[in-house]
């Protein structure tokens, strides 16, 4: 048999992909089509405001974004678009969206890179710790505060860490300074705040999902043969209990990028200030940029499908025990 | 244990909604759970804080410059006083008063009227959202499961396309697009927010589906409809109930944070709009940031508390 299944499994997976990422496509381009206003309208508020004359701007605007052609056409226009990396034009800042988009990407990416770290770190050793000692006093401990982490805004967390360690104690600034060289110490200092605003959540999450992974396993009968070999405990717990637990938790933590992180990450730059693609969607909302935000939502989703697929076909490599047929 | 017994304990037999006794025997196992306690504690606290607060309270709305910044009940503050006849600048120390317990914004507003009012919006969005999400999320997660075929395939696929979005950047996309009124960020929620119900509710169905009763019924000559409402759904409502409980802080904090990135509804005081004006003067007046935030921490974490314990009370297998 060989790997053949395997292949097969990725052309099924690449083709679901596809299905969906139409789909995608389908719905963002519906919900802009059926609001109550065109892109041509909210241009207009800004050019009318510069004394053009509305009637010939409409027209000029329709025109030049193909409003005026059949549905379907422009329908088939705007994947077509998509394809060639064109995302529009960026009205309040002069510019192509792709290129705004790259000159800010770096900053959302470093955010919840270092987060994503922090958290899956810090959050697997108290997690593993947590299980070991089940039911002691650290373990409640840890049980509650990582109740508390989940249940905490990130939003407001952040504010009140800016407060505690940046207007009483002035420890941090209050703002990100973004004329720092992005690989630089003071980078890293600046990012402490945001990274602990938007890696707290996660963290708690992991703590739970890492403690829980692990007590599944503790408990199977080859871990008590493990220890029936006589294997220090160090071993047993850190190469047969954790490596069999570590995998779900991974999926988990690819799950969590897109369903939680993106979003915080969004409110974190707000909050910072920092230059990321949330906070470029957040001015372009003041300033009726339509086509910014529209793609900073469509990356955000196509990098979450993206992540899935990889996350699917890697966990399918690495577990050799799943087999789909 | 014989499966009719496992039956009984998880109230298969009988729907929960109709069967006193087993209400009661959840009652009892939940109530061990003092968190869980605590939690159903202060959301009754929050519902009647929101339903009777207003009337009790100062208006939320009434602008006195007169009265900015006055600290909470307690606290004293230095702040800064322009006098024009000297033209100098002098500090005066600044008490809280009885009149403003919680304080006062930097337009003289009084905080606790606002945070009452921001617990009214909090919870009418957080109740009605959660009640259209769960309500359509259990009809495509029914139907899929109980049509199963090409209805099933298509549902659970749009189900996917659905789940692929992040959450909240459908949110602020959406808002942005159909402009921010209340009912429409209720309805923004609730038209996104069914997909993890839909899955849930799917598979408790599809395992529902072949159960002797379900087949009993059907050989009794019941209509598809009377099968999907008499027994399918009766029989999913402890599973509802804990989704509900479990989904409405993530509702609740979707709400808070449009408002604190400027799409909420600017007619009403949602905790996210003092929020957002907290953040600019965490200077001059700490509280304004730290009341809200603090409801909206306990809100969630009290909802969280009662899901938890709800799940393990309806959960046979746990020992509590």
């Amino acid at each position: 048999m060989g790997k053949s299944w395997l292949r097969d499994y990725i052309i099924k997976r690449l083709i679901y992909t596809v299905i969906i990422a139409l789909g995608i496509l389908t719905i963002t381009f519906i919900l802009v089509r059926v609001g109550p206003s065109s892109p041509a309208d909210k241009y207009l508020a800004n050019l009318a405001a510069r004394g053009q004359d509305p009637a010939q701007v409409t027209a000029a605007i329709e025109a030049r974004y193909g409003l005026d052609k059949p549905i379907l056409v422009q329908y088939a226009d705007y994947v077509a678009n998509l394809f060639r990396g064109n995302l529009g034009w960026s009205f309040s800042t002069s510019m192509p969206v792709i290129e705004l988009i790259k000159t800010h990407w770096i900053y959302s990416f470093q955010l919840i890179l270092l987060s994503s770290l922090f958290a899956a770190f810090l959050g697997m050793l108290i997690g593993i710790y947590s299980a070991v000692k089940q039911y002691t006093k650290t373990d409640y401990a840890f049980t509650f505060l990582s109740f508390i982490g989940i249940s905490i805004p990130n939003f407001w967390l952040g504010i009140m860490l800016i407060l505690v360690f940046s207007v009483k104690l002035g420890l941090f600034k209050t703002y990100y300074d973004t004329t720092l060289p992005l690989f630089s110490l003071d980078n890293l200092k600046a990012l402490v705040l945001p990274v602990i605003t938007l890696g707290t959540g996660m963290l708690a999450g992991y703590v739970r999902y890492t403690r829980s992974a692990m007590l599944d396993n503790l408990r199977k009968a080859f871990v008590t043969t493990a220890r029936a070999k006589g294997l220090p405990e160090r071993t047993v717990i850190g190469k047969h209990v954790f490596r069999n637990a570590l995998l779900p938790l991974i999926t988990i933590i690819m799950f969590d990028l897109g369903s939680i992180v993106f979003g915080g990450a969004y409110l974190t730059e707000i909050i910072f200030g920092i230059p990321g693609l949330g906070q470029i969607s957040f001015n372009a909302i003041f300033a009726n940029d339509y086509p910014v935000v529209v793609a900073v939502t469509l990356i955000g989703t196509f990098l979450v499908l993206l992540i899935n697929l990889m996350t699917d076909i890697t966990y399918t490599y690495l577990d050799p025990r799943i087999r789909y047929e | 244990m014989s499966e009719r017994l496992r039956d009984k304990v998880r109230g298969i037999s009988q729907p929960l909604y109709s069967n006193a006794r087993l209400i009661n025997y959840y009652w009892q196992r939940a109530r061990r759970n003092k968190l869980a306690v605590f939690g159903l504690a202060f959301i009754i606290f929050l519902v009647l804080l929101a339903a009777i607060g207003p009337f009790f309270t100062l208006d939320p709305t009434a602008v006195n410059f007169e009265e900015k910044n006055i600290p909470p009940v307690g606290f004293t503050i230095e702040q800064s006083v322009y006098s024009i006849e000297t033209d100098e600048l002098s500090t005066k120390e600044i008490h809280g008063t009885r009149r403003h317990p919680l304080g006062t914004d930097s337009k003289g507003r009084d905080m606790l009227a606002m945070i009452v009012s921001g617990a009214r919006v909090s919870l009418l969005v957080g109740l009605i959202a959660t009640g259209i999400a769960i309500i359509l999320g259990t009809i495509i997660g029914v139907l899929s499961a109980y049509r199963g075929g090409w209805v099933d395939n298509a549902l659970m696929r749009f189900t996917d396309v659905m789940m692929t979005f992040p959450f909240f950047l459908l949110l602020v996309l959406i808002v942005f697009i159909f402009g921010p009124s209340l009912a429409f960020i209720v309805l923004a929620i609730g038209l996104t927010g069914w997909t993890g119900t839909a899955r849930l509710i799917r598979s408790e169905s599809l395992s529902l589906r072949t159960r002797e009763f379900i087949i009993a019924a059907k050989a009794l000559g019941a209509s598809d409809n009377r099968v999907i409402f008499r027994h399918l759904i009766p029989n999913v409502t402890s599973l509802i109930i804990i989704i509900a409980t479990l989904s409405i802080p993530g509702v609740i904090l979707a709400e808070t944070a449009l408002s604190f990135i400027g799409l909420g509804d600017p007619t009403v005081s949602s905790w996210g709009i003092i929020l957002e004006a907290g953040q600019h003067s965490l200077n001059t007046a700490w509280w304004v940031a730290v009341e809200p935030g603090t409801m909206l921490f306990l809100t969630v974490l009290a909802f969280n508390f009662l899901g938890d314990g709800l799940r393990d009370a309806f959960d046979p297998k746990s020992n509590i």
